[in-house]
């Protein structure tokens, strides 16, 4: 009797606990919150966010902006959003999404030209927005750009008697065997002509793609769905980039991702680089050896005569669970604006998509690489992920996978291409 | 007498019933944190689930688990001459030539992709499967877990005879030895995936190189042939200092009089750890095969962060599937096959390892 009493006590305690202070949380919430969420890596830009998201609500009285930020790769960040939108959380509005996901997760996402989206829109780079757009529906507003450039070192460049960066890829691996003769004949044995990213992941299917893009070999998929790949110019691509391993760029580098190949590069052991704009930066740091002796350009064309980068980068969508989608657009639209766009570009050097920031005099004054790179994001290639939309994820891994055994000489490229073709088939009819 | 007996059993059939109800709060707690999960993880992989989506998911059956094991095998016959008749040899080995398994194996209505081809006994046999990655996914769970346990029981048992002896500096040493258990999985296989980095940033590129072997440049993880073995190592590193523990357990528990008796009788060192110290630490071996066989079969992160998407292991490709794919019905199945397998497993240790119930040593 004792007992049970002591225990009903006990229960009749804690319930009155937790009701009462349920009923003090609801009564705090009378502003208006709209919730961000972003990959761990844009933390590091966190006082630049919460100075813009204080000047919006300086702006817009009775809003906040509330910046939170996931786990760091993004595979762990696309788990994370799933699991947001299977509970159908309304407390995040806006999520930072990377270019390859907005096929896969449209259907969470609300159409932001129901939001005013076509007054934004115009002040980006198309190919942006036609990746954003899936079956006629605005589901993101770019926000990040990005595609890679090939890095060169102008010392060598000059030492060798070069005078112009390559604009092929057959002048490039000239290039890189002679400048590579030519540093191991000087005694520095790990020297190698060229590195890039020739991992089994997601970095490899843009590597490759720029390869068969730049020998008119297509994107894999086109925009209307239909698989391109096996045909002749991306087997030659192929052949070429096979060809590379162990002779230019070392046996390693089938196991590169953009550190690795970073490391190699910055250490001064490699003459050219392809990689994003992100190591420009860091290679101008106080301690790097390269200090101010190399360059970006565009990367080369193949035999077609294009220059293809494949296209990267974040974009800004609101989430259909979201409690007011209309301020959450807006919030997405004035951080995706040309204000913050400005002050972001000068800050970190991440790309922007607004086109105009290009050549505008503060933003070359504070970057001065940035002139190059508009030519570099307009001839950007988008991955066929909205194309091959909601399976990118497959294709993108049949598609390194393939290439990746290319590249380690255990299939010779049309095999691989044609096994590629018959997979890629048998997993977009079915 | 039998009344005696029967007044047993009643007092006996009590205990039992307040037993039940005491273990019953537990067995709840059982059911809904196992049980549960495990049921609905059945159901979903009869349909074709899209995790995080509104489309309600379709019941398929066994579609999923028919497209995660479907194999094919085909035997081909050496490639012939139309004109000639003569069969058709490769100009530089001069083995004959078989036909490409593209065009062996089926493709409608479903292609079966190409798994391997080999020969046996002078005839040449294609195997493919409709999920190619799936079932190389289990071979390399299967010989993972064969290799590491192999390797850790015997090291284990080794290092736990070694460290039965009193010596200077021996429990420094038991202590010293349980850091690669302790340090969290997933640090310890990044460290180990940096040591083998394919440029002479990576600790066995710079070491092969100054004995000689290779250029600096060897990269160890994209070699097919390396990667299972990497693997292995490892994890035995791992998990061979909890081994040791488990049997240093259950060495402790051999009574030190049997050995004194058996050193009398003049029997050997050899013949006394076999006849002695091995049937006595049979329980002991038995828990640790159980624990291992099962974490092995598991093993997710080691797979995930060293080798990542070039090879999967089952629990890694399950993750794929759900996250990048979406394909819960599928992985789903895909967890259903590893459960069924994890419990083959136990029931198999159970039979051959004969776990005793107390109420059987009489």
């Amino acid at each position: 009797m004792k007992k049970t009493l002591a225990v009903l006590s006990l229960l009749l305690v804690s319930f009155t606990v937790a009701f009462a202070s349920g009923g003090g949380e609801k009564a705090a919430a009378a502003s208006q919150t709209v919730t961000m969420i972003f990959d761990a890596v844009q933390q590091n830009h966190d006082a630049l966010y919460q100075e813009y998201a204080q000047k919006y609500t300086t702006a817009h009285p009775g809003v906040k902006v509330v910046v939170t930020y996931g786990p760091k790769t993004v595979t762990d960040l696309l788990g994370l959003y799933l699991q947001y939108f299977a509970a159908k959380r309304s407390d995040v509005d806006i999520y930072g999404i990377d270019v390859i996901w907005p096929g896969d997760i449209a259907d969470h996402l609300v159409d932001l030209n129901a939001y005013g989206a076509k007054d934004v829109v115009g002040q980006y780079f198309s190919s942006m927005v036609q990746n954003d757009t899936v079956k006629g529906r605005l589901v993101a507003v770019p926000y990040l750009a990005n595609a890679p450039v090939l890095y060169y070192r102008t010392d060598l460049l000059k030492k060798y008697g070069f005078t112009n960066p390559p604009g092929t890829w057959a002048e490039l691996a000239d290039m890189a065997a002679a400048i590579q003769k030519g540093e191991r004949a000087a005694g520095n044995q790990d020297f190698w002509g060229f590195v890039y990213q020739g991992k089994a992941y997601e970095g490899l299917t843009c590597d490759a793609l720029e390869w068969v893009a730049s020998y008119g070999g297509g994107t894999v998929v086109d925009s209307s769905g239909k698989i391109t790949i096996n045909n002749p110019n991306a087997v030659a691509a192929l052949k070429f980039a096979a060809g590379t391993v162990g002779t230019i760029a070392p046996a390693g580098v089938t196991g590169f991702d953009e550190e690795a190949s970073r490391a190699v590069w910055q250490a001064g052991n490699a003459a050219f680089m392809r990689n994003w704009p992100y190591a420009y930066t860091l290679g101008n740091a106080a301690d790097s050896t390269i200090k101010g002796k190399f360059d970006i350009t565009t990367l080369p064309a193949g035999t077609s005569g294009q220059k293809a980068g494949a296209l990267g980068g974040l974009a800004l969508a609101v989430s259909k669970y979201s409690k007011s989608p209309q301020q959450a657009a807006d919030v997405a639209f004035y951080f995706a604006g040309k204000d913050f766009q400005k002050a972001m570009l000068i800050k970190s050097s991440e790309p922007s998509p607004i086109v105009s920031l290009y050549q505008d005099p503060d933003v070359l004054k504070a970057i001065p690489f940035f002139s190059k790179m508009k030519d570099v994001l307009t001839n950007a290639v988008p991955r066929p992920s909205t194309a091959t939309a909601p399976k990118y994820n497959e294709v993108s891994r049949l598609f390194f996978t393939a290439v990746h055994s290319t590249l380690t000489k255990e299939q010779d490229p049309q095999a691989a291409l044609t096994g590629l073709e018959s997979s890629l088939q048998d997993l977009l009819n079915k | 007498m039998k009344q005696l007996r029967d007044s047993l059993s009643h007092a006996a059939r009590i205990e039992q019933r307040s037993a039940y109800l005491l273990v019953t709060p537990a067995l709840l707690v059982v059911l809904v944190v196992a049980i549960y999960p495990l049921g609905s993880g059945l159901l979903k992989s009869f349909t074709d689930e899209t995790f995080a989506s509104d489309r309600a998911p379709a019941y398929v059956g066994l579609r999923n688990y028919s497209s995660l094991l479907g194999v094919a095998v085909r035997i081909t016959k050496p490639l012939t001459d139309l004109a000639t008749g003569a069969a058709l040899t490769d100009s530089r080995t001069g083995a004959p030539k078989y036909p490409s398994p593209d065009d062996v194996l089926p493709r409608r209505p479903v292609r079966y992709s190409p798994l391997g081809e080999f020969s046996v006994l002078g005839t040449r046999v294609v195997v493919g499967a409709r999920d190619p990655a799936f079932i190389l996914a289990i071979l390399n769970t299967l010989a993972f877990t064969l290799i590491t346990i192999s390797f850790e029981v015997t090291l284990g048992t080794l290092l736990a005879l070694l460290l039965q002896r009193r010596f200077r500096g021996r429990g420094a040493l038991r202590a010293i030895m349980l850091v690669p258990w302790a340090i969290p999985t997933v640090i310890s296989s990044r460290m180990w995936a940096w040591m083998f980095a394919s440029t002479r940033a990576g600790f066995f590129n710079v070491i092969l190189q100054c004995a000689g072997i290779g250029n600096g440049q060897i990269p160890f993880l994209e070699i097919k042939g390396w990667q299972l073995p990497i693997m292995c190592m490892i994890d035995i590193w791992k998990t061979t200092p909890f081994m040791t523990l488990l049997v240093l357990a259950g060495l402790q528990l051999i009574p030190l009089e049997l050995y004194e008796a058996a050193e009398v009788d003049g029997v050997t060192r050899t013949r006394r750890f076999w006849r002695i110290t091995l049937p006595l630490l049979r329980q002991t071996l038995a828990v640790a095969l159980v624990f291992r066989t099962l974490d092995a079969l598991r093993v997710f992160d080691l797979f995930q962060i060293v080798l990542g998407e070039s090879r999967y292991s089952m629990a890694s490709y399950t993750y794929y599937q759900l996250i990048q794919n979406r394909a819960a019905g599928y992985s789903a199945a895909s967890g259903v096959i590893i459960f069924l397998l994890i419990f083959g497993f136990a029931v198999l240790y159970t039979r051959i390892l004969g776990f005793q119930a107390a109420s059987h040593q009489e």
